[in-house]
């Protein structure tokens, strides 16, 4: 069956089906986080007590996985402007970085654990875990969506490709850009 | 039929099984609380000895085991039942083929919101048969209650969790489809109000239900990590101080449950509008009166209905300026529905009403909407809404609106587009009764509760408040409520018999038996895979009946 739309664009609306689902997905998402970022506002100017996220934070490490992390989306961007081939090899690359990524928030989160930190020290820590951890998994999500783009590649043809790594592009900025609030926040307040 | 079909027809069938397997189940649960309200010390007749030790005592409801009921029938009756029945299953049936598409947009996507919404239901239910039993909060799960709580609410946040994927995928699903696949000449005027509902209301669940996941994180968190979002410092607990890393906010759960809450209001009722407003066109045999004034209200309905949630919350100490903000855009919201309702009672107006099965659920859902909408207004001011805060009368209007409302409509619906489904008509008899009976039986269990409420009956009473010599005297109305709600499980059987007698046995009708204008009755009954045969052209307007000079007193869309 052909659904129309899936890879040109209707006139009236300007984008095809994947390109606004999308970003409806991400309109979506930005309420999810949204409701965190008003939840860590709400908590700490009602607390007593707030502590600074450099006490407990490595800023060397997360500045370096921030650099990572954009590298992602830069590897994903570029494939929106390339042929199907092309365009897995760069998911790939990206895929790695995304990996990369997630190895160092590991790192991150196993020195916070041996420093006896956890969850429930305090609750700027829960709000940390909380959004770091729902954080990544996205970037997990982001992965096994990269490697479905990557092995269908070449069997759903160029214009099916083009949209979906379009798509995916989308998402990493997105994820990108969840990541940059939350280094402002927690890392360099 | 394929069971993992991608078909969004067996998918809508799907949703619409489910979910009345789940309004059953919801509604067994409830005939036991009122039947245990009529005659707290008295054992339940069949089932008390089958419900076990854990649950009752001598074949009496257990106080935890009445708070696991009520807890889940609302839970159940919202999220599982009323919300998928009205878009998951009518939305996935009928969307595509009143715009003229061959399917939806993403049919994968539309099978795993399915799939999700099934497993989300059954980790909830699940909760029954763990330690402690189900969820017991109160549908809301108001920390720190909620936290405190047996594993059976992990169960709940999880289920939560999982149901908030699936509307997302549905109402992505749902946006895309009707703004893409829209056939050639449907513009977006020309669309079925019922259409313009599913839009509305899906931007309502791809935005609202966001922040409930965010806070059955955080709720998860809480219960599982010993984090302390929502536990204040110092709560005393079994006379001793719960664990509490400090600052936390119980009110934080209350903004974001009801920044969902509130929209999720209109979710359940928009489709109901929108079905009722297809059913009432084709009764009345003339186009619905003001069709641009009810668009227009249905989306300042929708956007709206995210500035008005505190409203919920008057009696958690907030300012007056904050209350003054929100009892002031809870007035103005009620604009929009009395927009669409005065438009739907006008429309009646000098035609030639059909009484039919559909057009009699139709017809009862304008006075019964109505009751529940006026009853609301006094809830959405702060003076009048403290009194009445937990009391009867909150519930008398919420069901209002939900039972012989959207329920009504969503009966309407089912008679209405039955023979789309398979081909063949409803009993009509059958059907006169049980809309009758079900007219009868809601009111005679909500309409006391207005009554009860003055006496100031709180809603979440174990005994219903036999303990208190201010109660005295109602037992007479309780057990009228329970024998009305017996009334109303039989009248269901009706329904229910009628639904396989008819599958089988039911009159055979053509593809366009009520002479109907909209899309879908162009289309085979039942529309074989793919909808139509090639696209199909729309023309005019989705409500030409009775144009003047035309042949017959109806013009389908897709007509020169």
């Amino acid at each position: 069956m052909i659904i129309p739309y899936t890879t040109d664009r209707r006139a009236d609306t300007g984008v095809t089906n994947v390109t606004m689902g999308m970003w409806l997905f991400i309109a979506s998402e930005v309420m999810l986080f949204g409701a965190l970022f008003s939840a860590y506002a709400l908590l700490s100017v009602s607390a007593i007590d707030w502590p600074s996220g450099r006490q407990f934070l490595s800023l060397p490490l997360g500045t370096v996985n921030t650099i990572v992390l954009i590298q992602v989306t830069a590897v994903a961007w570029r494939a929106r402007q390339s042929s199907a081939i092309k365009a897995r090899v760069l998911l790939m690359i990206g895929s790695v970085f995304a990996l990369a990524f997630l190895g160092l928030k590991s790192l991150e989160y196993a020195h916070e654990f041996s420093a006896g930190l956890r969850p429930a020290t305090n609750t700027f820590l829960a709000m940390y875990f909380t959004l770091t951890g729902l954080h990544a998994l996205h970037v997990i999500a982001g992965i096994a969506a990269n490697v479905w783009a990557i092995a269908g590649a070449t069997r759903v043809g160029e214009a099916m490709m083009a949209g979906r790594t379009r798509a995916l592009a989308l998402y990493w900025v997105f994820v990108d850009i969840v990541w940059l609030i939350i280094f402002g926040l927690m890392y360099l307040l | 039929m394929r069971i993992f079909s991608t078909d969004h027809k067996v998918i809508g069938l799907q949703y619409a099984l489910t979910s009345l397997a789940f309004l059953l189940l919801g509604f067994l649960m409830i005939l036991m609380i009122r039947w245990h309200l009529a005659w707290p010390t008295q054992a339940m007749p069949l089932i008390g000895a089958l419900l076990g030790e854990s649950r009752t005592s001598g074949g009496v409801l257990l106080p935890e085991f009445y708070l696991q009921l009520g807890a889940m029938h609302g839970t159940i009756m919202v999220f599982l039942a009323v919300v998928p029945l009205a878009v998951g299953a009518f939305g996935n049936y009928l969307v595509p083929l009143m715009i003229g598409a061959p399917d939806m947009a993403f049919p994968r996507l539309n099978a795993l919101s399915y799939w999700l919404y099934f497993v989300a239901g059954l980790v909830m239910l699940a909760g029954f048969f763990l330690p402690g039993g189900a969820a017991a909060s109160g549908w809301t799960s108001y920390p720190p209650l909620a936290v405190i709580a047996t594993m059976g609410q992990t169960a709940w946040l999880v289920g939560m969790f999982v149901l908030v994927l699936s509307s997302m995928l549905n109402s992505i699903n749902m946006i895309v489809t009707i703004l893409q696949l829209r056939a050639p000449g449907m513009t977006l005027m020309r669309m079925p109000f019922f259409i313009w509902a599913m839009l509305v209301t899906s931007f309502l669940l791809l935005l609202a239900f966001p922040p409930l996941q965010a806070a059955a994180v955080l709720q998860l968190m809480d219960r599982l990590a010993g984090t302390s979002f929502f536990m204040p410092s110092g709560l005393v607990v079994s006379g001793q101080i719960a664990k509490s890393t400090g600052g936390g906010s119980p009110i934080l759960w209350q903004h974001l449950f009801w920044f969902l809450g509130h929209p999720e209001v209109y979710v359940l009722i928009l489709p109901a509008l929108g079905i009722v407003s297809e059913v009432i066109a084709n009764i009345t045999r003339k186009p619905i009166w003001g069709y641009r004034a009810m668009v227009g209200a249905a989306l300042f309905m929708g956007s709206m209905s995210f500035l008005v949630w505190a409203h919920h919350m008057f009696l958690t100490g907030m300012g007056p300026t904050m209350s003054g903000f929100f009892q002031i855009t809870t007035m103005i919201i009620s604009i929009p529905s009395v927009i669409i309702v005065t438009a739907l009672v006008l429309s009646l107006s000098g035609g030639s009403i059909r009484f039919t099965v559909p057009g009699l659920f139709a017809l009862g859902f304008l006075p019964m909407f109505g009751l529940g909408g006026l009853t609301g207004l006094p809830l959405g001011l702060a003076a009048t809404d403290i009194p009445l805060h937990d009391t009867y009368y909150v519930v008398g209007h919420f069901h209002y609106i939900v039972a012989p409302g959207t329920l009504f409509a969503l009966f309407a619906g089912i008679y209405y587009w039955f023979p789309k489904v398979t081909g063949r008509k409803m009993h009509d008899l059958l059907g006169r009764l049980h809309f009758w009976g079900s007219l009868i039986g809601m009111n005679g269990i909500f309409l006391p509760m207005f009554i009860q409420a003055w006496a100031g009956m709180n809603r979440r009473l174990y005994d219903g408040g036999r303990t208190y010599e201010a109660f005295a005297g109602f037992d007479g109305s309780f057990r009228g409520q329970a024998w009305s709600a017996v009334f109303l499980g039989v009248v269901q059987l009706f329904f229910i018999v009628n639904l396989f007698w008819s599958l089988k046995r039911g009159a055979r009708v053509g593809n366009n038996p009520w002479d109907a204008t909209t899309l879908e009755w162009v289309a085979t009954s039942p529309p074989p895979a793919h909808n139509f045969e090639g696209t199909p052209t729309v023309h005019r307007g989705p409500y030409d009946y009775s144009l003047p000079g035309a042949a017959r007193d109806f013009t389908p869309q897709s007509e020169r």
